[in-house]
């Protein structure tokens, strides 16, 4: 795109659009850019090549040669994490640019896993891949702010995530609490890039993997008090909502925004499914509770409604705009859920055909097709979800789809009609 | 440097887990415990054999056994060598006899016994002889009529650890070249 621009910065001087000192000073600052280009290059390529060899290393390990000694085996799991040292090191010392920090430091965090892999064989302990996962993750926290590497920061979340999952998802009632830590551990470097390089390409990573990485590790938390569940996602999805809605994301693009796409996306998704009515039968059937589950829920209910109050007070909220109070409606409709069934399952349905048309109306008021198409695909969803619906009557199932359908028909000729009045006017 | 610390910490680990296990395998007393083998692998520490101990219950009258709940298992040595149960319990005992932490896993109401799982139950071996040491467990077991497959496990002071899997008394990664 840059190219294109200068290609045609003659045709814009020649026709005066812009002076000659401007055209000038446009290809200047491409280029000064451009100049970053090569050791981005470097750094990616470079990082990638540590995580092939560190991750290669850790299969040829994984062989588990019986042709070796004990001595010679402990020596395998020594040497490459002296070498990653090494290497780590020398960056450090000799001040190298940041690629040659990136991969060292990438290196390093493999072999560090191979070496406790190492051990592990030798010894046969019994391995708890979760506190494995975790012993390893912790022992490379440090080299994320030491090299202040967001390679290492990436491999930082990713691994957190996965060490979540083991502990939470697989053995059961399990809460992941040092997950949390893991990731508190990693903010201020993640404020660091935001501050300074809020629209750079690995910044928007993170921007992605973190919410990712919270959506997926929300179910470890809750695992007593199941009903609660969604309850929880809906207060995520409207956190990230919000928070795509600061002020510091505003001038960033869609695809570099994944708070605002995530909480939009996911609110969308948790409406469609307590728009069926056994997500509330779960409620109204709600047997045991857990305080500490549902203090988690309050917590977050707390953070959301705060990140909602800062844009108020600093005016981003638009008032149309569901999406902001989607996880207020929906924790007042949990509590009347515990008395009621019906209720809350209309409400939902109402709130999601409510989305639906707010962003068709959107998407026509600003002729913005994206925009547009979500708010007709919200509907589509919100209709086939009924349409196979078995708690409806057919009966009522139909005489509800022609009613909605007229009442499609009806707009459709009130609005013609006042375009035309507005023409004749003119 | 702050940097020289984590490279400490770095080698410290693995070589605190090294040294924890030399001591036990040094002065531990070795016991041998009834088993069978089967293969899976993990993703990062490859290929191993997990055991099957044939100690897996006790007699518990205490009935209120959580699952993952530690066991503490006393053991006693018979004649041959091979480990025997002397007594569960769910916190310390004040007796001679060596132990190791178990998990439980359910409690049988009608016997009146809990489960648990040894935690030495990981046997790594070299890629190509995991899934037939489970093979060769197998065929021996067709061979000889009691049980000859256990594993030689060293203990000290409630820690454990796995040295090697014997069949018919003979390593079971030189059992499976054979």
């Amino acid at each position: 795109m840059n190219s294109k621009l200068t290609k045609e910065l003659p045709e814009l001087v020649e026709n005066e659009v812009i002076s000659k000192d401007t055209a000038t000073r446009i290809e200047s600052y491409y280029k000064s850019k451009r100049n970053d280009n090569p050791n981005r290059l470097f750094t990616v390529f470079g990082v990638l090549g540590s995580i092939l060899v560190g991750l290669g290393i850790i299969l040829i390990l994984a062989h588990n040669w019986d042709v070796f000694s004990k001595t010679i085996k402990t020596l395998f799991a020594f040497v490459p994490l002296l070498i990653g040292q090494g290497l780590v090191g020398f960056s450090i010392l000799k001040n190298k640019s940041q690629a040659w920090k990136e991969a060292s430091g990438t290196f390093l965090f493999f072999v560090v896993g191979a070496s406790m892999a190492m051990v592990s064989q030798i010894y046969n302990i019994p391995g708890n891949f979760s506190s494995y996962m975790l012993t390893w993750v912790l022992l490379c926290v440090p080299l994320i702010y030491l090299l202040k590497s967001s390679g290492l920061a990436l491999l930082h979340v990713v691994f957190a995530t996965i060490y979540a999952c083991e502990y939470g998802y697989s053995y059961g009632s399990n809460i992941p609490w040092m997950y949390l830590l893991l990731i508190v551990i990693m903010m201020p470097y993640y404020a660091r890039l935001m501050k300074r390089r809020s629209k750079s390409n690995v910044t928007s990573v993170f921007n992605w993997l973190l919410p990712l990485s919270l959506i997926i590790t929300l179910g470890t938390f809750i695992v007593r008090f199941d009903e609660l569940v969604f309850l929880s996602y809906v207060i995520l999805f409207g956190l990230f909502y919000n928070l795509g809605k600061m002020p510091i994301f505003e001038n960033l693009k869609l695809r570099q925004n994944g708070y605002l796409v995530l909480g939009s996306l996911g609110t969308v998704v948790m409406l469609l499914m307590t728009s069926f009515k056994w997500v509330w039968k779960d409620v109204y059937g709600i047997v045991r509770s857990d305080m500490g589950e549902a203090s988690l829920v309050v917590v977050l209910f707390v953070a959301t409604t705060f990140a909602l109050i800062y844009l108020f007070l600093k005016k981003r909220v638009e008032k149309a705009n569901l999406f902001h109070f989607i996880f207020i409606i929906m924790s007042a409709l949990f509590f009347v859920g515990l008395t009621n069934a019906i209720i809350p399952t209309i409400i939902s349905n109402m709130l999601l055909f409510a989305l639906g048309v707010n962003a068709i109306k959107m998407g026509v008021d600003k002729m913005h097709f994206g925009v547009l198409n979500y708010g007709l695909t919200i509907v589509a969803a919100l209709i086939f979800c009924r349409f196979v619906d078995t708690n409806m009557g057919f009966a009522i199932k139909g005489l509800l789809f022609v009613v909605v359908g007229i009442g499609f028909f009806v707009t459709n000729y009130v609005m013609l009609k006042k375009q035309k009045n507005k023409e004749e006017e003119l | 440097m702050l940097f020289v610390l984590v490279a400490i910490a770095q080698l410290f680990v693995p070589a605190q887990m090294i040294l924890g296990e030399e001591i036990i395998l040094d002065t531990g007393t070795a016991y041998k415990f009834r088993t069978q083998p089967i293969d899976p692998s993990d993703p990062f520490r490859g290929k191993y054999i997990v055991l099957r101990y044939e100690m897996n219950t006790a007699a518990s009258g205490d009935s209120l056994w959580e699952r993952r709940e530690d066991v503490y298992v006393y053991l006693k040595k018979d004649s041959l060598g091979f480990a025997e149960l002397a007594k569960v319990s769910k916190i310390p005992l004040a007796i001679e006899n060596d132990y190791v932490v178990a998990k439980a896993s359910w409690y049988d109401r009608n016997k009146g016994e809990v489960h648990f799982n040894l935690p030495f139950d990981r046997f790594y071996m070299e890629e190509s002889k995991a899934k037939p040491a489970e093979d060769a467990f197998r065929n021996a077991q067709r061979d000889s009529l009691p049980n000859n497959t256990y594993g030689l496990v060293y203990i000290k002071d409630g820690d454990a650890v796995l040295k090697d899997v014997l069949i018919n008394e003979i390593p079971i990664a030189d059992y499976v070249e054979q």
